[in-house]
């Protein structure tokens, strides 16, 4: 019998572990350790964040589905990884330390033969003094990159409402809070939800908003932007971006670093090196992503966590790390099977494996600030991601160790995203963009590095619609209901 | 080497521009053809775009010194104040609109070394540069226009013309009295016509001769409407009824309606 471990249980190591269960059957063992008692499907967070969903609507409990599944669920976090064994056995083992009510801080080294990490990112709050700090989200903003943030970031959200309709003018400040965030996305698409909330609540002219980002034009998204093909035309997000945000006024910086936030203020470094400020009553500010901290020994219990993992804490895979400057960048950089170079039976997938480098143009400030997006791994990806990195593991194990590892690169994959721009049956709007592929291949595409037949893009109602069926669709999926497999990731 | 410049119709998004990875001999080489593409036209300032390459590069001439300005990768990444100005461009020749655009912009760019600078600027500069990155991104200031200024440049568009667009288009023209007259002339002749039927045969022709004179008088109204309606219409432009095939079909139903009365009346008339 061989077991496989997964370390986390987000989109891409949910579906990672789900797969390989139902591959694996019973005659095997996939053990998912994860802190979080409950799945969150992220994306829906943004609702919760405006009041339009409850933290329910957007999580599950883990533990019945995963015994359905036939998954050892342990509610604990991973420590350490170590892929030599130790001196008593040459079995490989990592440490996890339970989080689980009643068995807090309990320690346990679980053996594996293969090992998926997909713990996602730490959100890296204390990166931007005032953000936050090591024990997560600050008192002056706010976030939604969890369902709990999100019940908070709608509770300030509501008193900022209530404050308007006294008369009260707010401020609203969303964005990054950092010049290497990812997940511009999900700022805009909360940016535009509390601007129809606003109009819903009839204080929308009680109210400034303002967008601020590390992105070096509006709508690069951490991809470098995408030019949407329609009716023959293919428009660059740009010019898409400042129409919306023109359209619904709101206010917009771009190429700017959050370099550290007041009550009521933050301090950000322009582009151009440039000290600026901005006030707010209200913000959101998405935090940079880091690796989650883990360790790793070898058999003699010497450190080789930098053998295992990139800088930023994200576990290196089969990419080229040595790419060099922009202009050397090519989408043969992008890991293909997402397998740990120096140890074979370790793979990683979702925002867990290093990217080789940025998608966007990196930029820095005359001061040597990088400010530019990080690469996204998010969503679409990451399923696809971390199906491809099961299928594998199970291919090695049932069908042994010379089986061919399957492929995902992003260099070769589409994506498609719904960001919403307000919630309502008959009001709600979201833009429906694909891309293809994710990341430019400049040699196969020369120009954007992309194929503007695969690359669609639309607003109006009927995004909306999709998003909110994809809400119940995913969670449909990840609860392993009926025709789960069926459901695309 | 002096290159043409792409106007419209070729739409700007479908040879939209990328950021420049390599600065290499190509580039310097796309930056000269820009240089000597400006000075053979007169021109402030051109995108790469608007000589066929899809590169993100800019560059502007200085009109005081004559100096250029070489903008690679140029990224708008401040703004402040709105204004409101009244722009031409080389894609759009002999074409103007009035459009919204930033008074003051903050740009980071990179020199023909990958060198980042920054700039800012405002007035005449500012506009000219927001121009020409829009250009760079896919776009044109069309994508700039307000609905009404959009809707009054699509018009422009559709009569390659500048003049007179301004002017809403009027419900009610002075060639419409003409037809009005056109049709009372046809109406007499229909209640002569009509008339004819109560009477004896001598007045019935002498009532023939009035209606030939009627006949006479309409086919002269209907010429004088086809030649000043085509008048009329080029004070108009922006109107779509002013079309000349729409000037023909009126005088063509006018002259159909006035042949069958005229017709009918010979017949029972004369």
């Amino acid at each position: 019998m061989a077991r496989l471990v997964v370390l986390g249980g987000g989109v891409s190591g949910h579906t990672a572990a789900t797969f390989a269960a139902k591959w694996l059957g019973s005659s095997h063992e996939v053990v998912v350790v994860t802190p979080n008692s409950k799945w969150n499907w992220i994306p829906s967070n943004i609702w919760v964040g405006v009041g339009q969903m409850g933290k329910e609507d957007v999580t599950f409990d883990l533990a019945p589905v995963y015994a359905k599944a036939g998954i050892n669920y342990k509610q604990a976090k991973a420590v350490s990884i170590n892929p030599e064994g130790n001196e008593r056995s040459d079995k490989p083992f990592v440490t996890i330390e339970y989080t689980l009510a009643g068995r807090e801080g309990e320690v346990e080294n679980i053996e594996y033969d293969y090992l998926i990490n997909a713990t996602g990112p730490k959100l890296n709050f204390g990166a931007t003094p005032g953000l936050g700090d090591a024990n997560g989200l600050g008192e002056f903003t706010v976030s939604v990159c969890t369902a709990d943030h999100a019940v908070h970031a709608n509770e300030e959200f509501q008193k900022c409402i209530q404050k308007m309709k006294k008369g009260e003018r707010q401020k609203f400040l969303i964005g990054t809070g950092h010049g290497l965030c990812t997940c511009q996305g999900a700022a805009f698409e909360y940016i535009f939800n509390i601007e129809h909330e606003l109009n819903k609540a009839g204080v929308r002219d009680m109210a400034d908003l303002k967008w601020i980002s590390n992105e070096s034009f509006l709508g690069d998204f951490g991809v470098g932007g995408l030019h949407m093909k329609s009716m023959g035309f293919a428009v660059s997000s740009k010019i898409f971006a400042e129409s919306l945000f023109t359209e619904r006024n709101v206010d917009w910086i771009i190429g700017a670093h959050v370099n550290k936030v007041e009550k009521g203020k933050v301090h950000y470094e322009l582009l151009d090196g440039s000290m600026n400020e901005e006030e707010f009553d209200f913000s959101m500010l998405i935090p940079p992503f880091a690796g989650v901290g883990l360790k790793a020994y070898a058999k003699d219990g010497s450190d080789i966590t930098a053998t295992l993992f990139a800088p930023n804490g994200f576990l290196k895979v089969d990419a080229n790390y040595a790419a060099g400057a922009y202009e050397n960048w090519k989408a043969s950089d992008w890991p293909k099977t997402y397998q740990n170079p120096t140890y074979g039976n370790i793979f990683a997938c979702g925002i867990a494996f290093a990217p080789p480098h940025p998608i966007s143009k990196p930029m820095s400030s005359p001061n040597g600030t990088p400010i530019n997006p990080t690469p996204p791994r998010t969503g679409m990806p990451s399923g696809i991601i971390g199906k491809a990195v099961a299928h594998s593991i199970c291919d090695r194990i049932l069908k042994g160790e010379s089986s061919p590892l399957h492929e995902a690169s992003m260099a070769n994959m589409g994506a498609a995203c719904v960001a919403s721009a307000g919630k309502g049956l008959f009001d709600g709007t979201a833009a429906a963009m694909t891309i293809y592929p994710v990341v430019p291949d400049f040699e196969k595409y020369p120009g954007t590095g992309r194929d503007t037949d695969y690359t669609f893009g639309e607003i109006g109602l009927a995004g909306h619609w999709i998003k909110h069926i994809l809400h119940h669709l995913f969670i449909w999926k990840a609860k392993l209901k009926t025709g789960w497999t069926m459901i695309p990731e | 080497m002096i290159k043409e410049i792409i106007t419209y119709p070729t739409p700007p998004s479908v040879k939209y521009a990328t950021d420049v990875r390599v600065f290499d001999a190509e580039i310097f080489s796309l930056i000269e053809d820009m240089k000597d593409t400006i000075n053979a036209n007169s021109l402030y300032g051109l995108a790469a775009f608007q000589i066929g390459s899809y590169y993100n590069v800019v560059v502007v001439k200085n009109e005081s010194t004559s100096n250029f300005l070489e903008l690679i990768n140029p990224r708008i990444i401040s703004h402040s104040g709105k204004v409101e100005s009244l722009e031409k461009t080389a894609y759009f020749p002999k074409l103007s609109a009035n459009v919204t655009r930033y008074e003051k912009i903050g740009i980071v760019y990179q020199d023909r070394e990958g060198n980042q600078h920054s700039l800012r600027a405002d007035g005449n500069f500012s506009i000219l540069l927001q121009r020409k990155i829009d250009y760079t991104f896919g776009s044109s200031f069309l994508n700039k226009l307000s609905k009404e200024e959009k809707k009054l440049f699509q018009k422009k568009l559709e009569f390659g013309s500048d003049i007179a667009i301004s002017e809403s288009c009027p419900t009610l023209f002075n060639r419409d009295y003409i037809i009005k007259v056109i049709n009372a002339v046809m109406i007499a002749m229909v209640a002569l016509l009509m008339g004819s039927l109560f009477v004896d045969e001598t007045t019935s022709k002498q009532l023939w001769g009035y209606e030939v004179y009627l006949f006479l008088s309409a086919i002269f109204l209907n010429i004088v409407y086809f030649f000043y309606a085509q008048y009329e219409g080029k004070k108009f432009t922006s109107c779509t009824s002013c079309q000349i095939g729409n000037i023909i079909g009126t005088a063509v139903i006018s002259l159909f309606k006035l042949f069958v009365i005229t017709l009918l009346s010979y017949f029972i008339m004369d």
